[in-house]
C-alpha cells in the first residue's frame, strides 16, 4: 500500500503539471529556492538591524528573533523562523493589535525570559550559550498543554504565533512542507472510489 | 482567471409604478431558483435582495497565498468572530456591549476570514434575542450560496414519509417520485459531482466526474463495506465537467481554496445563485434586480386578502418603497421568511400573513453537530506529502441508523462529513508539543497523516421550538428582530452520543489510531441548516403552505425556501430547496396561465 500511496502523488496529474513540478523539485526550483532563502535572510537581517521594529524595542526584537528560530530552527531540510521573517510578522501584528492584552503578554513575557536567564545562567538570554538557551526554553515549555506559570503561558503564545507565521510563510509552505496544492489541476488527485 | 464580470445592476430599470408578474424576496438558492424558473416561463419578475451586490471575484481571491496577504488572511484589528465559548456563556444579541468595531458569526473565526468579511453580516446591525443560537447570515446578492459548504444531497422517502416509517411528526405532502424529476433538472442545470451508490435512503443524482479519495479515505471505504456502511466521494454542488449552457461558470480545477477559506469559488465551479441562476435569468430580459432592498411587509389587498406587493426599505438611504406584483414569492431564508410573514400583520391577517394556523415560526428544526473523531493513519507518517486538498470536498458517510432496524435510544439518523491528508496549513502545528528540529520534523512527518469526520443529525421538528418577533429590539433599520425559543431535545442528545460511539468504532475498525473522540454538541444553529418555520402540509390548520409551497390562506403567496420543509432529515438541504422551488414555480406559472390566481 505504501507504494500505491506514492503512485497516487503523480498518477492523478496530467503530464504538463507533473513535468512542471518535477522540474521545480529537481533543479530550477532549487536554484530559485536558494535565491529566495538568501533574500529572505538578508531582508530579515536588514529589518532587525536597520528598520526600526513597529512594536518591539530593538533589544526585544533581537530576543524574539532568536526565540522563534529556536522553536523552528533552520536544519538540513529547510530554513527556519529567522529566514521566514517570523519576528517581523509577529511585530507587525502586535503593533496593530486591537487589544492591549497580547501586547502586555509579550512585553512581560520577554522580561520573564530575561529574568529567568539571569537566574539560571547569570547573563542575558542572547549572551547565553546555545545549550543554556535550550535549557531555558525546555523549562518554560514543560506544561505546554496546560500552562500555569506566567512564563509557561508566554511560551504557549510565543510558539503559537511562531508556528502560525512560519507555516504561512513561503518558506514554510514551499520548502518545509513541500505543499503541492493551490494550483490548477486537470484531474483530481487520489483514488477512485471502488 | 476572470470568467465573468458582475456588471448588471439593473437598479435603474426598476419601475415601481409597474405591477410585476411576480416579486421575489431573497436571492439565495431559493430566490435565485424562483427567478430562474419564473422568467423561463416568460413572467416579468422583480427580485429584491436585502444586501448589497458584491463583486465576489474581487473579494475571494482564492489562489492568493497566505504570505501575499498583509495579515495572512486574517481580518483587520477591530473585527471579531464569535467563539463557541461566547455562544455558550452569553445570550443574544451577541454584539451588545462589545468593544469591537465589527462582530461576526463563528465562521469568521476560520482561516482566510478576511476574504469573507464583507459577505457575512456584521452582528451589530443584525441583532436577535432569546435562547442561544449561532445564526450565520450573508446579506448580499446570492446570500449564503456565495460561501456554502457545497454538499448536495437528495432526500428520500425515508425522509418524506418518516412518520409512516417511525410514527413521529408529520409526513411531507409529497413523495420522492414527485420531486425526483426536479432533482434531475437541478443536477443538469447546475452541475453536481458524485458517484453512484444505489442507496435507497440517499438517492443518486445525475453526476458529473467524481472527486477522488485520499489514501486513508479509500481504505476507510473498503473497511466500511464490511459493516454495510457506505463512504462515498463528497457529493458536491460543483460542476466538475463544466456546463455548456452557462457562460458565467467554469468547471472545477481542484484549486482547493474551498476548504482553506470560509468558502466561495471565484471561478464559479461551485454553484452560487448569482452565476448559476440570476445572471442567466437576467439574460432572458424578464428579470429586474434591486439590491439593498430590505422587505419588511407583504402588502395585502384589504378587500380580497390577497398579496398585492412588498414594502421595502432601501438599506442605504432608509427610504421606503412598495413593489407591486400579481404574485409574491418569499425566499428570504428559513428564519428571515418567517420574520417577514410575522411582520406582515393586517386586518385580514392579524397574526401575520399566511399564519391563520399559528404555525409560522414553529416546527423550527435543523441539524445537530459536534461529535467527531480524529485518527492517525500510521502508514502515512513520514511519507512524502501528496496533493490531498485539491478538490471541493472529501467524503461523506451515508446514514445507517434506523433504516431497516430500530435503535433503542433514538429515532432518525445522521451522516458524516470528513476529510484527511495534507492541507496548506499543518493542523498539527498547534497540537505537537516541544520545539526545535524534532518539533519541526514531527509536524512535517505527521501533518498529512490525519483523518477526521463529524456527524450531522436530524433534529426533530417540534411545535415548541420556534421564533417570534421581539417586542422591543429592532435592527439597524428599525425592523423588529427575531426572538429564539429553541433547544435541542432528548432524541438529539441521545443521537449525539451514538454519533461519537459509531465514529470511534468505524475508525478503529479501519485500523486508524484514535487520537480523540469529541462528544461535545455545538450550539444550536451551528450547522447553518435551519428549516421548517412555514411547513408544507395538506391540513391548513397545522401547516402554512401546500405541497406547491403556496400559502393556504393567501393563494398568490408562495414561500419557496427551507422554511417549508416538514422535517430536517439528516441531509444537507440546498439541493432539496432548489428542487422544490423549481417544482412550485412551474406549478405557479401553470396556475397563472389557467387564471387560477
Amino acid at each position: 500500500m505504501a507504494e500505491d500511496y506514492k503512485q497516487a502523488d503523480s498518477s492523478g496529474n496530467d503530464e504538463a503539471e507533473l513535468t512542471r513540478r518535477e522540474m521545480i523539485k529537481l533543479g530550477a526550483g532549487a536554484a530559485i529556492a536558494v535565491t529566495i532563502v538568501g533574500l529572505d535572510a538578508k531582508a530579515a537581517a536588514q529589518s532587525a538591524q536597520e528598520k526600526a521594529p513597529l512594536f518591539f524595542t530593538k533589544d526585544e526584537y533581537a530576543l524574539v528573533d532568536e526565540l522563534t528560530e529556536l522553536i523552528i530552527p533552520a536544519d538540513e531540510h529547510s530554513p527556519g523562523a529567522r529566514a521566514a521573517q517570523v519576528a517581523s510578522y509577529i511585530d507587525f501584528r502586535l503593533s496593530e493589535s486591537f487589544d492591549e492584552q497580547p501586547k502586555t503578554l509579550w512585553r512581560d513575557g520577554l522580561k520573564l525570559v530575561e529574568q529567568l536567564s539571569q537566574e539560571m545562567n547569570g547573563k542575558s538570554f542572547l549572551e547565553s550559550s546555545p545549550e543554556q538557551r535550550i535549557s531555558l526554553l525546555t523549562r518554560i515549555s514543560q506544561n505546554e498543554m496546560n500552562p500555569v506559570k506566567p512564563e509557561e503561558i508566554f511560551f504557549k503564545e510565543l510558539k503559537s504565533r511562531t508556528a502560525r507565521a512560519y507555516y504561512t510563510s513561503k518558506i514554510g509552505i514551499d520548502t518545509e512542507m513541500e505543499y503541492k496544492g493551490n494550483t490548477y489541476l486537470k484531474e483530481f488527485v487520489g483514488y477512485d472510489a471502488i | 482567471m476572470n470568467f465573468i464580470r458582475l456588471t448588471k445592476e439593473g437598479k435603474g430599470d426598476v419601475d415601481l409604478k409597474k405591477t410585476y408578474d411576480a416579486v421575489v424576496v431573497g436571492s439565495g438558492a431559493a430566490g435565485g431558483m424562483a427567478a430562474h424558473v419564473l422568467t423561463s416561463h416568460g413572467m416579468k419578475v422583480l427580485l429584491l435582495e436585502a444586501g448589497k451586490k458584491l463583486d465576489t471575484d474581487k473579494e475571494l481571491k482564492s489562489t492568493e497565498w497566505p504570505y501575499q496577504h498583509q495579515r495572512r488572511g486574517e481580518m483587520p484589528p477591530g473585527h471579531h468572530a464569535l467563539s463557541l465559548n461566547e455562544y455558550t456563556i452569553r445570550q443574544p444579541p451577541y454584539a451588545a456591549d462589545t468593544k469591537f468595531k465589527h462582530v461576526h458569526s463563528y465562521v469568521q473565526g476560520w482561516g482566510g476570514a478576511d476574504y469573507s468579511k464583507n459577505i457575512v453580516v456584521d452582528e451589530r446591525d443584525h441583532p436577535y434575542t432569546g435562547t442561544n443560537y449561532a445564526w450565520v447570515r450573508a446579506r448580499l446578492l446570492g446570500g449564503k450560496t456565495n460561501i456554502w459548504g457545497r454538499l448536495a444531497l437528495r432526500l428520500s422517502d425515508y425522509d418524506f414519509k418518516a412518520k409512516t416509517h417511525d410514527g413521529y411528526g408529520e409526513d411531507w405532502p409529497i413523495s420522492y417520485k414527485d420531486i425526483a424529476p426536479y432533482y434531475d433538472k437541478v443536477d443538469l442545470y447546475l452541475g453536481i459531482s458524485g458517484q453512484k451508490e444505489n442507496l435507497p435512503h440517499l438517492p443518486d443524482s445525475i453526476f458529473q466526474r467524481p472527486i477522488k479519495l485520499a489514501y486513508a479515505e479509500a481504505g476507510l471505504r473498503q473497511s466500511l463495506k464490511k459493516m454495510n456502511r457506505v463512504l462515498t466521494p463528497y457529493r458536491a454542488g460543483v460542476t466538475t465537467d463544466g456546463l455548456k449552457h452557462n457562460k458565467y461558470r467554469s468547471r472545477c480545477f481542484g484549486r482547493g481554496a474551498c476548504n482553506r477559506r470560509v468558502g466561495g469559488c471565484d471561478i464559479h465551479a461551485a454553484f452560487d445563485s448569482p452565476t448559476g441562476l440570476i445572471l442567466p435569468a437576467m439574460d432572458t430580459g424578464n428579470l429586474t434586480l434591486r439590491t439593498n432592498s430590505i422587505a419588511h411587509e407583504v402588502m395585502v389587498d384589504n378587500n380580497t386578502g390577497k398579496a398585492r406587493g412588498v414594502a421595502f426599505i432601501d438599506a442605504e438611504t432608509g427610504k421606503t418603497y412598495e413593489a407591486k406584483a400579481r404574485v409574491v414569492v418569499i425566499a428570504a431564508s428559513t428564519l428571515e421568511s418567517a420574520r417577514l410573514m410575522l411582520l406582515s400583520k393586517s386586518k385580514i391577517h392579524p397574526n401575520g400573513i399566511s399564519n391563520s394556523s399559528g404555525h409560522v415560526g414553529h416546527n423550527f428544526c435543523e441539524h445537530i453537530m459536534g461529535p467527531h473523531v480524529t485518527g492517525l493513519v500510521k502508514d502515512l507518517a513520514g511519507k512524502p506529502h501528496t496533493l490531498d486538498d485539491g478538490k471541493p470536498g472529501s467524503f461523506y458517510v451515508a446514514r445507517f441508523r434506523n433504516l431497516t432496524d430500530r435503535h433503542p435510544n433514538f429515532i432518525r439518523g445522521y451522516g458524516f462529513e470528513g476529510g484527511s491528508g495534507t492541507s496548506m496549513y499543518p493542523g498539527n502545528a498547534g497540537s505537537t508539543p516541544g520545539f526545535g528540529s524534532s518539533y519541526k520534523k514531527t509536524v512535517r512527518d505527521y501533518s498529512g497523516a490525519f483523518i477526521s469526520m463529524g456527524a450531522f443529525g436530524e433534529v426533530l421538528a417540534r411545535y415548541e421550538n420556534y421564533v417570534d418577533l421581539d417586542p422591543a429590539v429592532k435592527d439597524r433599520w428599525g425592523i423588529p428582530v427575531l426572538r429564539f425559543h429553541y433547544k435541542f431535545g432528548d432524541n438529539e442528545k441521545k443521537m449525539a452520543e451514538d454519533m461519537a460511539d459509531t465514529a470511534q468504532e468505524m475508525f478503529t475498525e479501519a485500523g486508524f489510531e484514535i487520537l480523540g473522540v469529541n462528544r461535545r454538541v455545538l450550539t444550536e444553529g451551528w450547522s447553518i441548516h435551519e428549516l421548517g418555520t412555514a411547513r408544507m402540509g395538506s391540513d391548513s390548520k397545522t401547516s402554512v403552505v401546500n405541497q406547491f409551497q403556496q400559502s393556504h390562506d393567501v393563494k398568490n403567496l408562495l414561500v419557496v425556501d427551507g422554511s417549508s420543509h416538514v422535517s430536517a432529515s439528516c441531509q444537507n438541504p440546498t439541493w432539496t430547496i432548489m428542487a422544490l422551488a423549481w417544482r412550485s414555480c412551474d406549478h405557479l406559472a401553470d396556475e397563472l396561465k389557467r387564471g387560477n390566481l
